[in-house]
């Protein structure tokens, strides 16, 4: 069942009065509950490609259906509305709230459309860094953390409101082996639970977990 | 999700910029504090000079006209080619027929600093020669003893009702005699305490009613003749539920009448408290103007300075923004999160300003001389206005911070 389905989608940025193509023209089927692997030389648009998808970006041309439901015809408070409960993100970097502990900045997205009550809220931000394991960190602030750390307690975050997408721009990049190797971990395992992952990757050890890869080329 | 629950987060996470960035928060609102100073502090004097102006009015009577001789010397006077010798009770009794049912006219004589003897006891005070209207008039109301009645006047009865300081002083009470000069009259009555006319600024002698003996007019002891007229002091006339307008006329009548009886020499001052109110209120309007524009400005300066913040908050917190928006967060809850994070800071300028304008105006008082009344009006417009300047000056913040492209805002920084 195709859960995500991009057709035609482009994304052109005028900056100073100039076209920059960010996205040639490109399709892509998702299927629900698989592990997608999009790869392609720097600049193709992997990671525009990406937040198209997940409703960060609006497409030059094409248009994006999440269950036959496009997401042009959504509006903002809509497109929002799904960010914060269908698609987990977890970008290259990993972007934390400096002033909120890590258990705090894992329950971020609660504080944008949560019926939950506060303690369940808690306990499901504590098990997320349970299964990450980082329970011991939950009450250090990001400064604190490893780049690696903080890519777990992102991941975490991810999933905390139990998104039916996970989108992960090179989660690895920025991580040493060791590191890499337990986010990868995590992402298999959630793929193994049936949870459906777009992966955006250079990393060779990350394209072999894919069931499906996306090559994307340059053509601009 | 409750509304109210949005904006707790949001003021929560404001609260938590304010402490990240505290200095510059801090030196953010110094502005708006300086402007809410300003607002308080004007406020305040302005409620201190309006009460004071209300008791003024309200010793000196709302509907009352007051006049009151203004000749220094009368005898001099009396000898020039004027043909005046100021007030006299030939003009009390033609105002009271001219005024007829339309109000009451009293009038006194007085004579300050007398010794006043009781027994063992000596004191200095006011005698006032006057009628049994003028207690009315005046609001005098007994502690002991009666007031004066007509019969008093007419009988000549060397009767006298003390004021309450005065009766202290000398240990008096009804039925004690005391002596005046070389006459000897009889206590009838002790007043309630009253206090003093409050006259300044309005041109009149001021009257202590504490430290009074008022005795019949017919048996006051100090009377003054000039030209076969009884000189007196004062005349003061109260009109019957009269309009301002109609005061207002009435007075102008007045002035009139005594500037033809006078033969056009003013040697009267005639003092309306109802225009007095009036003028102090126009006065007050214009200050509060000017101390309003004041405040205003800084406020002005101060929104400026707190828009400038936030932008650069915005500016520095973009990636904080894409992050925001990735997980969940409308532009709206974007827009609640800076126009919170505004009013933490310009609510903080304000409570600030709030606590400085108190101190500034307790300081004015004390070292001015200057009277200063909060009233809740002014304690709650000065933190409300700080908080609707935040509002203002952070929209322009607020809608820029919404307008991120989520991407692009989680690509920058």
């Amino acid at each position: 069942m195709i859960i995500l389905k991009g057709t035609n989608l482009s994304r052109v940025f005028h900056i100073a009065q100039q076209e920059q193509v960010a996205l040639s023209p490109v399709s892509v089927n998702v299927y629900r509950g698989e592990l997608l692997i999009v790869t392609g030389p720097s600049g193709s648009g992997k990671s525009t490609l990406l937040n198209i998808l997940g409703g960060l970006d609006r497409p030059t041309t094409g248009e994006v259906l999440y269950r036959d439901q496009s997401l042009k015809a959504l509006d903002e408070p809509a497109l929002a509305r799904l960010r914060n409960i269908t698609f987990g993100f977890v970008l290259q970097s990993p972007h934390m709230l400096p002033d909120r502990t890590v258990l705090e900045n894992v329950m971020l997205p609660f504080q944008y459309g949560s019926v939950m009550p506060g303690a369940d809220q808690y306990r499901r931000a504590d098990e997320l860094l349970e299964y990450v394991g980082l329970a011991e960190l939950a009450e250090r602030y990001p400064n604190t953390l490893s780049v690696g750390e903080l890519q777990r307690v992102v991941f975490a975050r991810a999933l905390v409101r139990d998104p039916e997408i996970i989108l992960a721009d090179e989660p690895t990049g920025s991580l040493d082996a060791d590191n890499s190797g337990r986010l990868l971990a995590l992402l298999e395992d959630q793929a193994r639970r049936g949870r459906t992952i777009i992966l955006v990757t250079h990393d060779e050890k990350a394209m072999t977990i894919g069931a499906r890869h996306l090559q994307i080329d340059k053509y601009h | 999700m409750q509304l109210f629950d949005e904006i707790w987060m949001d003021w929560k996470d404001a609260l938590l910029g304010f402490r990240r960035r505290r200095v510059r928060s801090v030196l953010s609102g110094l502005g708006i504090m300086i402007g809410v100073m300003a607002l308080v502090t004007m406020l305040s004097i302005g409620e201190g000079a309006r009460k004071e102006a209300e008791d003024r009015i309200a010793t000196l009577g709302i509907n009352t006209i007051r006049v009151e001789n203004a000749v220094e010397n009368p005898a001099q006077q009396a000898g020039s080619v004027n043909l005046s010798v100021g007030l006299t009770l030939e003009d009390a009794e033609g105002l009271r027929q001219w005024l007829g049912k339309r109000g009451i006219v009293a009038f006194f004589e007085r004579e300050d600093e007398v010794n006043i003897y009781a027994t063992n006891r000596e004191q200095s005070g006011t005698v006032i020669g006057s009628t049994p209207e003028w207690f009315a008039l005046e609001g005098l109301t007994l502690g002991a003893g009666r007031s004066l009645i007509d019969d008093d006047t007419y009988q000549y009865k060397r009767n006298c009702v003390i004021g309450s300081d005065l009766s202290s002083r000398l240990h008096l009470e009804t039925s004690d005699s005391i002596r005046i000069n070389s006459e000897i009259c009889t206590v009838i009555g002790i007043l309630k305490p009253k206090g003093s006319l409050l006259t300044e600024g309005t041109g009149l002698s001021t009257l202590d009613f504490d430290s009074l003996v008022i005795v019949p007019t017919t048996s006051f002891p100090f009377p003054r003749v000039l030209g076969g007229k009884r000189v007196l002091d004062s005349i003061v006339i109260a009109l019957d539920q009269a309009s301002e307008t109609t005061t207002l006329e009435i007075a102008e009548q007045v002035a009139e009448y005594l500037l033809v009886k006078h033969r056009g020499v003013r040697d009267y001052r005639m003092v309306v408290p109802i225009k007095l109110l009036r003028e102090s209120q126009r006065t007050q309007s214009l200050f509060s103007l000017v101390m309003g524009s004041i405040a205003g400005l800084s406020l002005l300066v101060g929104g400026i300075a707190v828009m400038n913040v936030m932008l650069a908050n915005v500016s520095e917190q973009t990636r904080e923004i894409g992050l925001r928006m990735a997980v969940g967060a409308s532009r709206r809850r974007i827009v609640n999160l800076y126009l919170c994070h505004s009013m933490v800071l310009s609510l903080a300028g304000g409570i600030a300003g709030l606590a400085g304008g108190i101190l500034l105006a307790v300081l004015i008082e004390t070292f001015a001389g200057w009277s200063v009344a909060f009233s809740m009006i002014s304690l709650l417009l000065g933190p409300l206005s700080a908080l609707l300047t935040g509002v203002v000056f952070g929209l322009h913040p607020a809608l820029d911070a919404a307008a991120q492209n989520p991407a692009q805002a989680l690509r920058e920084g």
